[in-house]
This record gives C-alpha cells, sequence and structure tokens, in this order.
C-alpha cells in the first residue's frame, strides 16, 4: 500500500491560557489514503477545526497551543520541517475550503486579484494575464461560464454559491494532494450547497485529491465520503467505511449523533444527554484487518 | 466611473452650503467683538470725522444684513475687501502667507501617513512582540503631548543643545528664491536652484515633525487597532492558509480592508493641523498665516478675520472632499454603491 497523504498518530493539543493549561485533542490517529475522501465528523467544539488547522501549520504559529503527537503528510513528519518547508506546502501541496465563501474572499480586491495570489503559490513568476486565463479555466470546471465577469467582480458582488464555486476553484487551482474542506458551504442554503459539493466531488474525483472532510452534516457526509472518523470531545470514537458506518453504528456517541438527524416526517428532535457516561466508551473501529 | 463624479459633485455642492453658513457666522462673530475697527486702524489720534468717513467706507452703519449683502457681492468677484492692519488686498495678503502654511502642513501630513501607517502596520504584524511594544510606546507619546510642546522640546534638543537642525525660518537669508507658487520647495526647483532646496527641506523637517508627531501616534494607533480586528477575518485565515507570503498579508489583505475606516479620522487630523500649525508657527517663526492671523484678530481687521477663517474653512473641507474619494477609491462597495455614499 502507498503512503498515506496524510497520517495523523495520537494527536494532542493543549492551549496555555491565564487559568492553566486546557487539552482539546486527546490523542487522536486518522488517515487519509491518495484520493480518499475521509471526513471527520462531530458536534461544534470537538476538536474537527482545530485538527485542520494544525495540518494547515496555522496553529503551529500561535505561542499558546502545545501539540504532540504525529502528523505526517506524504510521509514526511511536518514537525521535522523547518518552517519555510512547512509554509511551502500551504496552497501547493494543500490548500483548504471555509465555511463561508464570501466572508472568506476578501472585500476589497477582485476575485482575479485573488487568484493571481493562489496561482503565484506554485509559480511566483506568473503574470496577471496568464493567471487570469489559468483562473478562468479553472472556474469552468466548477460550471462557471461568465468567468471573466467573475474574476473581474469583487465578492459582494456576486451570490454565496458562486463564491463557493470560487473557492473550490482556487483550493483545487494548485492541483494539490490533500484537500482540507471545513464544513463548506454550512453558511449556503441547502440546495446550493448540494449543488458545489457537486460540483467539488466532481473535481476531486477526477484530480485524484486526497480530501479530509469536516463537517457536523451527517446526509452530507454520507453522500460524500468514503470513510469516516467520529470525533468526540477530542476522540475519535467511531472509525470504518462510511456505509459500515451508517448501517452498523455501534457506538453510544454515534448512534445518538444520527438519531439526531432532523427527519422530514416530523417527531422533533430527540433528546441527547449533554454529556453520556455511555459517549467515553471506547474507540469502534470497523473493517480493521483492512485498515492494518 | 460616474458614481465617483456624482459623489464629487455631491460634495462640493455641500461644501459650498456650509462655507456660506461660515462666513454668516464669522462675519456675525467678528463684529460682536467689543471695539471699533475705524478707531483702532486710524489711532490715537485720528479726528472724529476721519473715523466717520472710514465707517461709512466700510458701510459699518449699515444693518448687518445689509453689510453681509456687500460682502457677499465682493466676494462673487474674488475680492475679500481691504484690510486695515496692511493696507493690501486681503486675497493678496493670504496668497502671500498661506502657501508657507500650507507647505508646512502638506510636509507634516506626508509625515503622518508615510510614518504612521507603516508603524501601524508593523505594530499590527508584529503583535505583542517587542517591535509592538516600542512603537505602542512611542505612538502613546506622540498623541500625549500638543504639538506647540513638541515644537518646544524638538527645538531645544535638535537646533539648540544638538545644532542639527536651523532654528527658526523657512529657508537662509542667503537664497533669492523668486515666488511663483509660495511653495518654497516646489520654487527652488523651479529655479533649479538644488542647494537652496536642500536648504528649505532642512528648515521644513522640525516645525513638520513636531506638528506631525500627535498625528503620527494617532495614524498609528488607529492602524494597528484596526489591522488588529481584520487580523482575526476569515479572509486572513484564508490567505494564511494558502500560504501568501506575511508581508503580502499584512500590508495588503489586512491593511487595505483596515485603512478604510482609519481614513476619515487621518482625515481629520490632517485638516486639524491647519489649526495647530498657528501655535508651531509661532514657535519656529514660521513665516506663515498664522501671525497673519493673530495680528488681525488683535486689530479686529474685520475683512482680513473674515477672509483668514473662510479660506482655512475651504481647505478643510477640500481636504475632507479629497479623504472621501479616496475613500471611495479604496472600498469597492462605495464605489460600485448607486445609494447616497
Amino acid at each position: 500500500m502507498s503512503t498515506p497523504t496524510l497520517d495523523i498518530q495520537n494527536l494532542t493539543l493543549g492551549f496555555k491560557g491565564y487559568t492553566g493549561f486546557t487539552e482539546v485533542l486527546h490523542g487522536i490517529s486518522l488517515s487519509v489514503n491518495p484520493g480518499e475522501r475521509v471526513a471527520l465528523v462531530g458536534e461544534s467544539g470537538s476538536g474537527k477545526s482545530v485538527t485542520a488547522r494544525i495540518v494547515l501549520g496555522l496553529l503551529q504559529e500561535l505561542r499558546t497551543a502545545r501539540i504532540g503527537g504525529s502528523v505526517r503528510f506524504e510521509g514526511r513528519e511536518l514537525d521535522q520541517l523547518s518552517r519555510r518547508e512547512r509554509h511551502a506546502l500551504r496552497g501547493k501541496a494543500m490548500s483548504m475550503i471555509f465555511q463561508d465563501p464570501t466572508s472568506s474572499l476578501n472585500p476589497v480586491f477582485r476575485i482575479g486579484d485573488q487568484f493571481h495570489d493562489v496561482l503565484r503559490r506554485a509559480d511566483p513568476a506568473i503574470s496577471r494575464d496568464a493567471a487570469l486565463e489559468r483562473a478562468a479555466a479553472i472556474l469552468a470546471e466548477v460550471s462557471v461560464r461568465d468567468a471573466e465577469r467573475v474574476l473581474n467582480a469583487f465578492p459582494f458582488q456576486l451570490s454565496g454559491g458562486l463564491n463557493q464555486r470560487v473557492m473550490i476553484a482556487m483550493a483545487l487551482a494548485n492541483e494539490p494532494a490533500l484537500l482540507i474542506a471545513d464544513e463548506p458551504g454550512t453558511a449556503l442554503d441547502v440546495t446550493v450547497q448540494a449543488q458545489t459539493l457537486h460540483l467539488m466531488r466532481k473535481l476531486v474525483e477526477e484530480h485524484h485529491t486526497a480530501v479530509l472532510f469536516i463537517s457536523h452534516n451527517l446526509g452530507v457526509v454520507r453522500e460524500f465520503a468514503d470513510r469516516v472518523y467520529v470525533i468526540y470531545k477530542g476522540r475519535i470514537v467511531e472509525q470504518g467505511a462510511t456505509r459500515a458506518v451508517f448501517e452498523d453504528a455501534r457506538h453510544p456517541y454515534t448512534r445518538a449523533l444520527m438519531a439526531a438527524v432532523p427527519r422530514l416526517t416530523g417527531g422533533g428532535i430527540p433528546d441527547i444527554e449533554e454529556n453520556s457516561p455511555d459517549f467515553g466508551a471506547p474507540l469502534e473501529i470497523h473493517d480493521a484487518e483492512a485498515r492494518a | 466611473m460616474i458614481p465617483l463624479a456624482r459623489l464629487l459633485a455631491k460634495r462640493l455642492a455641500t461644501s459650498l452650503i456650509v462655507l456660506i453658513g461660515v462666513s454668516m457666522l464669522i462675519f456675525a462673530i467678528a463684529r460682536i467683538i467689543p471695539g471699533d475697527p475705524a478707531r483702532i486702524a486710524l489711532g490715537p489720534n485720528a479726528t472724529a470725522e476721519q473715523i466717520a468717513d472710514l465707517r461709512a467706507e466700510l458701510h459699518l452703519d449699515d444693518h448687518i444684513v445689509v453689510q453681509y449683502g456687500h460682502f457677499i457681492a465682493d466676494v462673487a468677484r474674488g475680492d475679500l475687501g481691504i484690510s486695515l492692519y496692511t493696507n493690501r488686498p486681503v486675497t493678496a495678503d493670504i496668497a502671500l502667507y498661506l502657501p508657507a502654511t500650507l507647505e508646512l502642513v502638506l510636509v507634516a501630513g506626508v509625515m503622518m501617513v508615510g510614518i504612521g501607517l507603516p508603524l501601524g502596520i508593523w505594530s499590527a504584524r508584529w503583535r505583542g512582540r517587542a517591535a509592538d511594544n516600542i512603537i505602542r510606546l512611542i505612538s502613546l507619546l506622540g498623541v500625549s503631548a500638543p504639538s506647540f510642546v513638541w515644537a518646544v522640546i524638538l527645538m531645544l534638543l535638535f537646533a539648540f543643545y544638538l545644532p542639527l537642525f536651523p532654528i527658526a525660518g523657512r529657508i537662509s537669508d542667503t537664497y533669492a528664491i523668486s515666488s511663483v507658487t509660495g511653495f518654497l520647495l516646489v520654487d527652488t526647483l523651479l529655479q533649479g536652484d538644488i542647494r537652496a532646496f536642500g536648504n528649505a527641506a532642512w528648515h521644513i523637517v522640525l516645525p513638520a515633525f513636531a506638528l506631525a508627531l500627535s498625528g503620527i501616534g494617532q495614524a498609528a494607533r488607529l492602524t494597528r487597532a484596526n489591522m488588529v480586528e481584520t487580523y482575526d477575518k476569515p479572509y486572513i485565515e484564508m490567505a494564511r492558509s494558502y500560504g501568501f507570503p506575511a508581508r503580502r498579508i499584512a500590508n495588503h489583505y489586512a491593511f487595505r480592508p483596515s485603512l478604510i475606516p482609519s481614513l476619515t479620522i487621518i482625515g481629520l487630523d490632517f485638516a486639524a493641523m491647519l489649526g495647530n500649525a498657528f501655535l508651531v508657527e509661532a514657535i519656529f517663526a514660521w513665516p506663515g498665516l498664522s501671525r497673519y492671523g493673530v495680528a488681525v484678530i488683535l486689530r479686529k481687521d474685520l475683512n482680513a478675520i473674515v477672509g483668514t477663517v473662510l479660506i482655512i474653512s475651504a481647505t478643510f473641507l477640500l481636504v475632507n472632499i479629497i479623504v472621501d474619494l479616496l475613500i471611495a477609491l479604496l472600498n469597492p462597495r462605495i464605489r460600485y454603491s448607486q445609494r447616497p455614499a
């Protein structure tokens, strides 16, 4: 088996604050293979987003953060890379899509100029015209027809769905090996979110991009991911192939999470306990033998 | 760019209304100050007839509304009347003294923006580090004393104890510069006299810096505060996650959006320097509008008072229009808005 694109082993994260040390990740392990779409599912505050930011190397710059364990990207231990090497990965080998496309694009620069900066990460000498041409080609892949107007526009002049396509196009522009999608399109309405996710899926399949997909939306995860990790309070509680986890949820927290999905048939939202002792049950691994 | 033209037209129209209001106000106030301008102008030995003649000539015995009518009619012809202090047209006096003041204020403004903004950017970029703390201390010092205090301190330190700069004046007497624009920095260059230019620049450094110091501090503090807020925005995190260079994030992605709210205040500070310049000019014996202004107020030289105040108001309004246009240029939301900005 080839080296996984992303391999996290026993990752811990804590913050040193005025009131002492708070640990938020208690040793999580997950891996994403080349071209694989892996979802990290959990409630708000479970540690999904900080995991993504550690992979990108953003949290390492925070002086209060204490990070332990190992994060390997394409076989290279991130911790042992120099600042410069780690910085070089960002935007080239790995990129990220954020929750709210409109507020993630700079309001006072044209889309085209921001695209230029993104493309400059891979080719520092690229001219503005060449960048716009390349951007238009990538935008066409996410079904943006009037690329010229979009590139000449400011983010506030475009719809949320269009901005999201721009974000997807930017994220994949430099052909990264790993795409991290942090609750993509959560700020959009459901139909637009579904459309853009469909486009994203099409693109990552074509480009054979590995995806770490972070979400609390089980429906979306079921559609999108090959494998799922369920995270609860800084611990992975269940992992396995998407189908296996959804059809045979074993961990009490996973079951509670699935029960919490609102149904079209009504019946209200079921009570979930804030903190059940069951949720602390040990990790459930589906098809463990295949993973080893 | 039609919206910009419309913005400019609207601002010019409101500025005109403001100017008319200011003229009425200062016209009335100048006449309320106790003392008879004719008697002051003619001196203690004047006869009653001479005084009555001058009062009639100045329309001082008419109703104030009639007087104002005369004044406006004159202004429309570009005539601000004769100064009783210098016996020359007020417009000529202002043309003589205003450029020196404007030159001082403009150089101070360039210092404010050219030093204050980069300090603010560095401060925000190295937030919490030593550089940030030093810059914050300096800018706090800058804003915590008025410009005339800085003028005295700088003069003592760098012109007296450590004579690096000239202590007073605009240029050394050895240079004969014919006045074209009234701005010495421009006139010397027009004359092609580089040494005279250097001399004039050398003279303006201390007074301009004293005038600019509080503005530098204010600009640095504002820029830092707005940028620190901007650094928490999702689009900055996005820029970081794409690995954009830290300097580019600071100078472009974080600075541009932060500049927009700062700019209004910086513009007001800049315009306020016109007023502060009066005291700095007095300390550095700068032959600007201040000495003229103080003299005409003490002599109750009605035309000159009104003229001086109007010119300063007009300059103030002009600066505000420029700032509004700059904001519109920087902020696409305003530039492309069809609604009134």
